[in-house]
C-alpha cells in the first residue's frame, strides 16, 4: 500500500505544480500614473433604483508592461484584482485594442492579452472605471491590481 | 533562481507537498507587493440632501432619461419660491365644523425623477427630496416642520395651526407614505423620513378644520421646513 500512496502523492503533487508554475507577476512598474487618485462619485446623482448606493471613478492608465522575459514565446496576461478593501467593487476598462477591455470583482482576474509575444514591452492606454458600494467607503483606500503571466 | 520567486519553477525533489504549495503561494504574494500599480479610491463630495416644498428646480431637464454617458439628464437647484396653501371659508360657513379643502399656488405637478405627474393640482402639495451619503449613514434624515403657534390677520388676531391638517398620497402610489398624513399640532414637528440613499416623495392635501370661529380677516403663517444630515 505504501508505494500506491506514493504514487498518488506525487500524482496530486506534480498537478498542484502544474497548476501554479508557469503564473508569473509582469513587471508593469511602467505603468502611469502608477499610485493614481480616483475620485469617487455617485453614480447616480439622484438615488433611485439598484445603483443607488454606488459610487463610481474614471482613471486613464498608461499601461506598460516588461514581457521581455518571455521574448518570442506565446502566452496569456491576465489583470488581477486581489481581494481586498473596501470589498464590493468592480473594475471595468476599455483599451485601444492592443489589451483586451474587461472587467473584475475582488479576488478574480481577467485576460487582456493571449498569443505570442513579440516587442518587449506591451502598452495600451486602459480606461479603468472602478464601481463600489458607497456604503463601504468609510476612508481612503487603495486599490492594487497587478498583471499576471501564464506562459503557455 | 529568478524564476522560483515567483512561483514558476520546477519542485525539487525532496519537497513536500504542503511546503511546495507554501513556496507558490508565498512566492505570489511577493511578486504582488512588488508590482500592483494602485489606484486610491477617495469619496469626493458624496454627501448631498435634496428638499423640495412645492416648486423646485432642475436644470436641464429631469433625471431622466439617462444620457449615454451614464449621468442624468437634469440637476437639482435652488428655488426660492415659497408657496402657499390657503382656503376661503364663506362667513355662513365659519366654525361649523366642516372642514374646508385647501388648495396650494404650487405649480409642482411632475416629479423630477421622471416627469411623473405624481400629484394633482391645486388640490396637493409636493413634497420630497433625497439623502446621500457614503458610509454606514445613520439610516435616515427627518424633515422638521418648525410651526408658529397661530396664523394672524392684520388686526394681530390669531387662528391655532393646528387647525391645518393634511393626507398623503401620490399618483399610483401604494403603501406607507414618505412624508404621512398629520397635523400642524407642535412647535416642531417630524413629517416624514428619507433613508439613507433614497428618494422619497409624497403629495400632500391640506384642510382646515373649521371648528373656531375666529374674527374676520385674512390669516397667514409660514411653516418652515429643514432637511439636516448629520
Amino acid at each position: 500500500m505504501r508505494p500506491r500512496y506514493l504514487f498518488a502523492f506525487c500524482i496530486i503533487w506534480l498537478a498542484t505544480a502544474a497548476a501554479h508554475a508557469k503564473t508569473t507577476v509582469i513587471d508593469d512598474s511602467g505603468t502611469l500614473p502608477y499610485n493614481a487618485a480616483v475620485a469617487m462619485r455617485w453614480q447616480q446623482e439622484q438615488p433611485r433604483g439598484a445603483a443607488r448606493n454606488q459610487l463610481t471613478g474614471t482613471l486613464q492608465l498608461r499601461v506598460r508592461l516588461n514581457v521581455s522575459a518571455w521574448l518570442r514565446r506565446t502566452g496569456r496576461i491576465y489583470m488581477v484584482l486581489p481581494a481586498q478593501q473596501p470589498g464590493a467593487m468592480t473594475a471595468a476598462w476599455t483599451t485601444q485594442g492592443r489589451l483586451l477591455p474587461g472587467q473584475l470583482v475582488p479576488g478574480t482576474r481577467a485576460l487582456v492579452y493571449s498569443g505570442p509575444i513579440t516587442t518587449p514591452f506591451i502598452e495600451d492606454v486602459v480606461q479603468l472605471t472602478i464601481t463600489v458600494d458607497g456604503r463601504r467607503m468609510l476612508q481612503t483606500y487603495p486599490v492594487n491590481f497587478r498583471f499576471e503571466m501564464d506562459e503557455e | 533562481m529568478h524564476q522560483r520567486s515567483r512561483g514558476s519553477s520546477s519542485p525539487p525533489a525532496p519537497m513536500s507537498r504542503r511546503a511546495a504549495v507554501a513556496l507558490a503561494v508565498g512566492g505570489l504574494a511577493a511578486g504582488g507587493a512588488a508590482y500592483a500599480f494602485t489606484a486610491t479610491l477617495t469619496a469626493a463630495a458624496p454627501k448631498t440632501i435634496y428638499l423640495q416644498i412645492g416648486n423646485g428646480t432642475f436644470t436641464g431637464g429631469n433625471y431622466t432619461p439617462i444620457k449615454g454617458n451614464g449621468q442624468p439628464t437634469g440637476s437639482p437647484g435652488n428655488n426660492a419660491t415659497i408657496n402657499k396653501v390657503s382656503v376661503s371659508v364663506a362667513a355662513a360657513s365659519v366654525g361649523n365644523g366642516t372642514a374646508q379643502a385647501m388648495t396650494t399656488d404650487s405649480t409642482a405637478a411632475n416629479s423630477f425623477w421622471d416627469g411623473f405627474a405624481f400629484c394633482n393640482l391645486p388640490q396637493q402639495l409636493y413634497i420630497g427630496g433625497f439623502y446621500r451619503t457614503t458610509g454606514t449613514g445613520t439610516g435616515s434624515v427627518s424633515v422638521i416642520a418648525t410651526v408658529p403657534t397661530s396664523l394672524t390677520n392684520a388686526a394681530g388676531d390669531t387662528l391655532p395651526f393646528s387647525q391645518i391638517s393634511w393626507t398623503s398620497s401620490g399618483n399610483q402610489d401604494s403603501g406607507a407614505e414618505p412624508f404621512p398624513a398629520g397635523t400642524f399640532s407642535s412647535a416642531s414637528l417630524n413629517v416624514g423620513s428619507i433613508g439613507q440613499n433614497q428618494w422619497a416623495e409624497s403629495c400632500w392635501t391640506f384642510s382646515y378644520k373649521n371648528t373656531v370661529v375666529p374674527a374676520a380677516g385674512t390669516y397667514t403663517g409660514r411653516v418652515l421646513y429643514t432637511l439636516t444630515a448629520p
